[in-house]
């Protein structure tokens, strides 16, 4: 009785519905996959630079040594003057490249003649220890070019961010892993700004 | 035998050890990857003069169909007839939809050359972007149409912008400083030119941070002008171009953007200019006509934008940006001597000071706009008593902050534009800010020429655009 209820499952039905599945697996995948591509699989740590204060604990509270806090500079938006708040001590004399002429502790901004009137500034991210004075020069006095940020090659993205507990301006905020980097205006990049095009990437 | 060979080999190999940790000390030097921070590590040439190694000033001349207004009111110069950014003209306000009436508008090149007026007539000294040309444009104030342009080629780069300065006008003559030193002369009425000077090739004068910020004085017919370089000051005769007197500038002090003040104190008329170097009183009537005859070089730094301003009793109000503060001098006369001795001096996170614009002085009390590095107190307008710089009589509160543009006291009333082109109308009083209008009259950026008024007409300008507004 029971064998002749069932429907016997012609051949072509069952290519017909193994093709089925197939594609719908097939569209699963690929849905699966751009789901996957469009929402973050984590967060990290960044400075918004539009809260950032410069206080300075990023280069002390940091759990790394240098901090993993980086001063980076968006070229697009420098004046390239020969004065630059950035890099020269307020009051200095002398616009040269002499050590107390300028704001850096470390020495970690190169300054290099381009062309009458102007200068580049290029940071050297190995004695950058992140303490932001040339970011309060350059907000104080010049375009806001410099800010600081946190380098995603270094950072150890610790669950409870040192800095962040101990940021003033709680500027430190949470970011998806594909794009770290925070900009002014709140524009986001996957990548800090590239000295060679100027623009954020 | 092998435990006596052990017990001999340890304090053996103990003193090879401490002779290599000896050796190490002595000879590793932990500072052999240092590298020197020292001057010329940028690379920078020598200073050279402009693109063009000749400038021939006013070459070009071109007329339009303007006419000049049948007006009389004038703002003759930087800060207005008497130095003090005071107008006597009446600001009503009535201000439709709560904004001032735009009567005109003109595109500029980028800068922030300001106007004068004069008798109908309003002066720019713009940048031509597209013929690389310092131009002095001449425009009707009553319908902004322009009446003539005298220009010159002057291949430049924009430094924060190209142009800045504000010609000086009297009823014949008009002078310009351009952004690169460049001095002409021109017939006020027809534009025609009468004499030029470069001050680079004929003083060995340093173009100034971001050019020439200096706007030039027209005293008595003659043209005053802060060199630096070979002279500290000259007084050119407006109608020949003849240099009457120089004063030597033993100090090599150099061009700032500041403008010179003439002052008149125990019945002695000096000029006041704060150079790059120091800053000087130079006589400016009698037997020692344009000699120093006070100096100070308490006042130095590397870039000076605003002015002096001088208060009936002798003290000087010096203020400046990029860290600089402001600093407090009493201007002191005995027996012909001469001395301005520092009273006082700030940092401007702790007193008054000013990055770009020349404070206002009225009733015995200085206003002006703190700089971004003023701490909480940033880009706020503010009200001081200079018996103590370090204190407000008032502020305007974080929020009512501007920036770098200018402000000016018109009718009983300070109007304020910040960079972005927003114009604030304050009481001008010295109990407190209260404010009275506030309307976006330029789309910005960098709103940073000072304001001219003239006929009840008040101009302004942004980076590219300048506006003729009824008040």
């Amino acid at each position: 009785m029971k064998e002749a209820d069932e429907k016997p499952v012609h051949r072509r039905q069952f290519i017909k519905a193994g093709l089925h599945t197939t594609a719908a697996l097939a569209i699963g995948g690929l849905a699966g996959m751009a789901l996957s591509k469009s929402a973050p699989a984590n967060l990290v740590w960044q400075i918004d630079p539009d809260k950032c204060i410069q206080c300075e604990r990023c280069a002390t509270n940091c759990v790394l040594n240098p901090s993993a806090v980086k001063c980076v500079h968006k070229y697009a938006m420098c004046g390239y003057c020969d004065l630059c708040g950035g890099y020269h001590r307020p009051g200095t004399k002398n616009l040269d490249t002499a050590a107390e002429s300028q704001q850096c502790p470390t020495g970690a901004i190169n300054r290099t003649f381009i062309e009458e009137p102007y200068f580049q500034y290029t940071i050297d991210e190995k004695l950058c220890i992140g303490c932001g004075k040339c970011v309060k020069g350059c907000g104080s006095f010049g375009n806001g070019s410099l800010f600081l940020q946190v380098r995603h090659d270094r950072c150890v993205n610790c669950n409870e961010c040192a800095i962040a507990k101990s940021c003033p301006a709680d500027a430190f905020v949470r970011v998806p892993a594909n794009k770290p980097y925070l900009f002014r205006g709140g524009v986001a990049g996957a990548e800090p700004p590239n000295p060679l095009s100027g623009e954020a990437s | 035998m092998n435990y006596k060979l052990f017990i001999k080999i340890i304090p053996i190999v103990f003193i090879l050890l401490a002779a290599g940790f000896a050796g190490f000390w002595f000879f590793y030097d932990p500072t052999a990857r240092f590298s020197e921070s020292v001057p010329g590590m940028d690379n920078r040439p020598e200073r050279s003069g402009g693109l063009l190694s000749t400038v021939k000033i006013g070459e070009f001349f071109q007329r339009f169909n303007g006419v000049a207004a049948q007006l009389r009111g004038s703002w003759p110069r930087f800060r207005g007839s008497n130095f003090d950014n005071f107008s006597n003209e009446t600001a009503n306000m009535n201000w439709a939809g709560g904004a001032p009436k735009i009567l005109w508008s003109v595109e500029l090149g980028e800068g922030h050359a300001a106007p004068a007026i004069h008798k109908g007539r309003v002066y720019v000294l713009d940048y031509d972007e597209a013929n690389h040309a310092d131009a002095l444009r001449c425009f009707s104030l009553l319908t902004g149409e322009e009446i003539w342009r005298r220009w010159y080629n002057n291949p430049m780069k924009r430094n924060h912008g190209l142009s800045r300065t504000i010609p000086a006008v009297t009823d014949k003559y008009v002078i310009t400083i351009g952004p690169q030193c460049h001095v002409m002369c021109v017939d006020a009425d027809s534009g025609s030119f009468r004499w030029g000077i470069d001050l680079v090739q004929q003083y060995n004068a340093q173009v100034p941070l971001w050019y020439t910020g200096q706007c030039p004085l027209i005293d008595d017919s003659l043209a005053i002008i802060a060199t630096g370089g070979d002279a500290l000051m000259i007084a050119v005769s407006c109608k020949t171009g003849r240099v009457v007197w120089s004063t030597p500038n033993p100090g090599n002090w150099q061009m700032s953007h500041s403008s010179v003040i003439p002052v008149t104190f125990h019945n002695k008329k000096m000029y006041i200019y704060c150079s790059i170097g120091g800053i000087a009183g130079i006589s400016a009537a009698g037997e020692d006509v344009g000699q120093i005859i006070w100096q100070s070089t308490a006042w130095s730094h590397n870039v000076i934008a605003p002015s002096p301003v001088f208060m009936e009793d002798g003290r000087i109000f010096v203020t400046a940006g990029y860290g600089a503060g402001a600093m407090l001098l009493q201007l002191r006369e005995e027996n012909n001597v001469w001395s301005a001795e520092v009273i006082t001096k700030t940092l401007p996170k702790d007193g008054l000071s000013s990055e770009q614009q020349t404070p206002i002085l009225y009733k015995g009390h200085l206003f002006c706009v703190l700089p971004k590095d003023a701490g909480p107190l940033r880009n706020q307008f503010v009200c001081c008593n200079p018996q103590d710089i370090t204190k407000y009589v008032w502020t305007s509160d974080k929020t009512n902050r501007f920036g770098l543009g200018p402000f000016i006291f018109v009718d009983n009333k300070f109007f304020i534009l910040s960079d972005e082109g927003e114009l604030t109308v304050i009481e001008a009083s010295i109990k407190g800010y209260k404010q009275l209008a506030r309307a976006k009259v330029l789309e910005g950026p960098d709103a940073w020429g000072p304001i001219a008024v003239a006929d009840s007409r008040m101009l302004l300008r942004d980076s590219k655009r300048m506006v003729c507004i009824e008040i």
